[in-house]
């Protein structure tokens, strides 16, 4: 039996996603959750937490993966820029200055 | 990319607002650098539960005695988490404590200094923590990312504990004439300590935890930013500060004050406070007494 | 309660110190472990159980308030050593982490079978509290249980040290069931459901359980509680008391 390190995730309120928190030293599950409880836990702060030994955790922060360069904006609302197409069917349309709004047209 | 050109990537990433994480590559130097830094942090929130420690038995109300021994709770819990963040840059922390107890690294000023009545555990609360926010406040932004992160949680948390000081404090200002006296006498005896704790000003030029982003301000402007919030709180109670040249320079928004010492600065973080080895000491002894539990518990030695 | 014969509220007064003093010389004693714990981690999590002590004695205390028109702080504050009523358990220092851990798991375990009990008093106050402390508690056995096994199983060493441990706590943690005075008049309205001797029969099942499951075996033969299991008073505690006493006593009648 020796320490190991432990990933606490905590969820502030019901719904709420789970959150890194930091991390705790034990030298087995049961205390593992006690330690999590008493550092994310003492004042009342979450409402669940999970608990994770250090090297269960698989990390990929390679940017070639996760931030490629080619263009992608396809993939997101701020991608879409309406505001000007907008203005030019509305003049068409002579409803100018009613205004219907939504994304894209800020 | 040689290791030449990727530390001065590394620097300009850094210098220039980036961030690091854990298992990112750094220059030796850098790794050093947070490494000692964050182990004197942590050193201290570990030392600076000595010196309430004494009052958790003599806590005069059920409240007082729960918001002290939460409190220092809270700062052996710092302790952790900053000691968690230097384990993870390569130092065991079975290493960091027994090179602490050795007299090898340090641990801030104030906590080499003892305490002498239930005035302390106001003053301590509301202005020894006051002193630490502010420099904590400027290190959440810390390129050495876990740092920050954790430096957030931990001004977060001591908001409260200069909330429970500054209550202790005003209770004893507004009570007997013995209780305004003990805050008083108090405030006389940690008043240098503090305008030492930030530490002599430092030259931009060549402060690496300023250049590299491990620190965002320097030590005199954080003096400035505890002095211009704390000075008028303490002025406004009637207690005096035992600093004649203490003032607000109108002209210029700086607070003018007698030079502190700084060869007692100096002296005291080698470990010649006046409870510096007593306070080793007894860390020493409270060790070596549990050593057998980590043994049986931990299965190497610990 | 202002309606009640003076019998039965001396009775139930007796009845909240022993439950308050308990809760608070054994809070005071365990937050010594502050700062010096043999883990950085278990430092935290023993000084939480501490405070929830103080904070579970703060609520006897309030109730005893309310029924004899005191001041929290005054009866947890403001009496001789000799007027305190916890048990003899509680007049030893925290000792060493072995000592620690039976005597929690010695007491947990009591105050278990107490608060089961009490949730189910007439007396609406604590049957509230009771079931409210309960809640509290259940993370109390756990943590300590957790101890006492990892101490079980840590190797010979520990084991002796742990057996030594409750071979000396063990004549003093009967003491937590002493007979209550006015506890006839107790169990006859039902403020007490149960008496205090049925009560320390169902804790030694559990605790000999509980040991059996972690191969150990109680030290010594039941004794019974001493008469004096909640009045006798040691130098270790006279020191306690001069400590937590001691600012208080500097300016009396001061607000701190």
């Amino acid at each position: 039996m020796a320490d190991r390190v432990w990933e606490v995730f905590q969820q502030a309120a019901e719904g709420d996603p789970m959150v890194h928190g930091g991390s705790v030293r034990a030298p087995d599950e049961e205390l593992a959750l006690h330690y999590a409880r008493e550092f994310y836990g003492r004042r009342q702060e979450s409402v669940r937490l999970w608990v994770v030994p250090r090297d269960a955790i698989l990390e990929l922060d390679d940017p070639d993966l996760l931030q490629p360069p080619f263009d992608r904006s396809h993939k997101r609302p701020g991608g879409y820029v309406i505001k000007h197409k907008l203005e030019a069917a509305r003049q068409r349309a002579g409803t100018s200055g009613t205004g219907g709004g939504g994304e894209g047209t800020e | 990319m040689t290791d030449t050109a990727r530390a001065e990537a590394f620097y300009t990433h850094v210098g220039s607002g980036g961030k690091v994480e854990a298992d990112d590559w750094m220059p030796d130097d850098y790794r050093a650098a947070v490494l000692k830094f964050v182990e004197m942090h942590a050193n201290s929130e570990l030392m600076g539960v000595l010196p309430e420690r004494d009052w958790i038995l003599r806590a005069p109300t059920l409240r007082r005695k729960l918001a002290l021994t939460s409190k220092i709770q809270d700062e052996v819990g710092h302790a952790q988490l900053l000691y968690r963040v230097a384990e993870d840059l390569g130092k065991p922390r079975e290493q960091m404590l027994a090179d602490l107890l050795a007299g090898k690294t340090k641990f801030h000023n104030v906590f080499h200094y003892p305490t002498r009545s239930w005035g302390d555990v106001g003053i301590i609360a509301w202005l020894v923590d006051a002193a630490a926010i502010v420099s904590q406040q400027a290190l959440r932004d810390s390129s050495y990312a876990p740092y920050g992160r954790t430096m957030k949680k931990i001004c977060w948390e001591e908001s409260v504990h200069i909330m429970h000081g500054r209550d202790v404090v005003l209770t004893l200002m507004t009570g007997t004439e013995g209780q305004r006296s003990m805050v008083q006498e108090a405030l006389d005896r940690w008043w240098g300590p503090l305008m030492q704790m930030h530490g002599p000003p430092t030259d931009p030029v060549t402060d690496r935890d300023l250049i590299w982003q491990i620190k965002s301000k320097g030590n005199e402007q954080l003096r400035q930013e505890f002095l211009d919030i704390y000075v008028p709180r303490i002025w406004e109670l009637g207690l005096t500060v035992p600093d004649a040249a203490l003032h607000r320079d109108e002209a210029t928004g700086r607070w003018q004050y007698t030079e502190p010492d700084w060869d007692e600065l100096r002296s005291v973080v080698t470990g010649h406070g006046p409870a510096s080895q007593s306070r080793l000491e007894f860390r020493r002894l409270h060790r070596a007494e549990t050593q057998w539990v980590r043994d049986a518990v931990l299965g190497v030695a610990a | 309660m202002t309606d009640v014969e003076p019998a039965t509220r001396d009775a139930v007064a007796e009845l909240l110190l022993t439950l308050a003093d308990d809760e608070f010389v054994l809070g005071f004693w365990d937050s010594e472990w502050t700062g010096i714990a043999p883990m950085l981690e278990e430092d935290v999590a023993t000084s939480s159980i501490a405070q929830d002590e103080i904070g579970h004695a703060r609520a006897w205390f309030g109730l005893l308030a309310e029924l004899t028109d005191d001041d929290p702080d005054r009866i947890a504050f403001g009496r001789p050593p000799e007027a305190y009523r916890h048990a003899a358990l509680m007049n030893h220092p925290r000792t060493d982490w072995a000592f620690t851990v039976a005597r929690r798991f010695l007491y947990e375990t009591a105050d278990a079978v107490r608060l089961e009990a009490l949730a189910g008093s007439s007396h609406a106050g604590i049957a509230g509290l009771a079931a409210k402390m309960r809640r509290e508690e259940t993370y109390h056995l756990l943590h300590w249980n957790a101890w006492m096994r990892r101490l079980a199983e840590g190797g010979p060493d520990t084991r002796t040290r742990l057996n030594d441990a409750l071979a000396r706590l063990w004549p003093d943690a009967e003491s937590v069931f002493s007979p209550l005075a006015g506890e006839a008049n107790l169990l006859a309205g039902g403020i007490l459901p149960e008496s205090m001797a049925n009560l320390r029969a169902r804790w030694v099942g559990r605790i000999d359980a509980e040991l059996a499951s972690l191969g150990l075996v109680r030290p010594t033969d039941e004794v019974g509680p001493p008469a004096d299991g909640r009045t006798a008073r040691t130098d270790d505690f006279r020191w306690l008391w001069g400590e937590f006493t001691s600012v208080a006593r500097s300016e009396p009648g001061a607000t701190w």
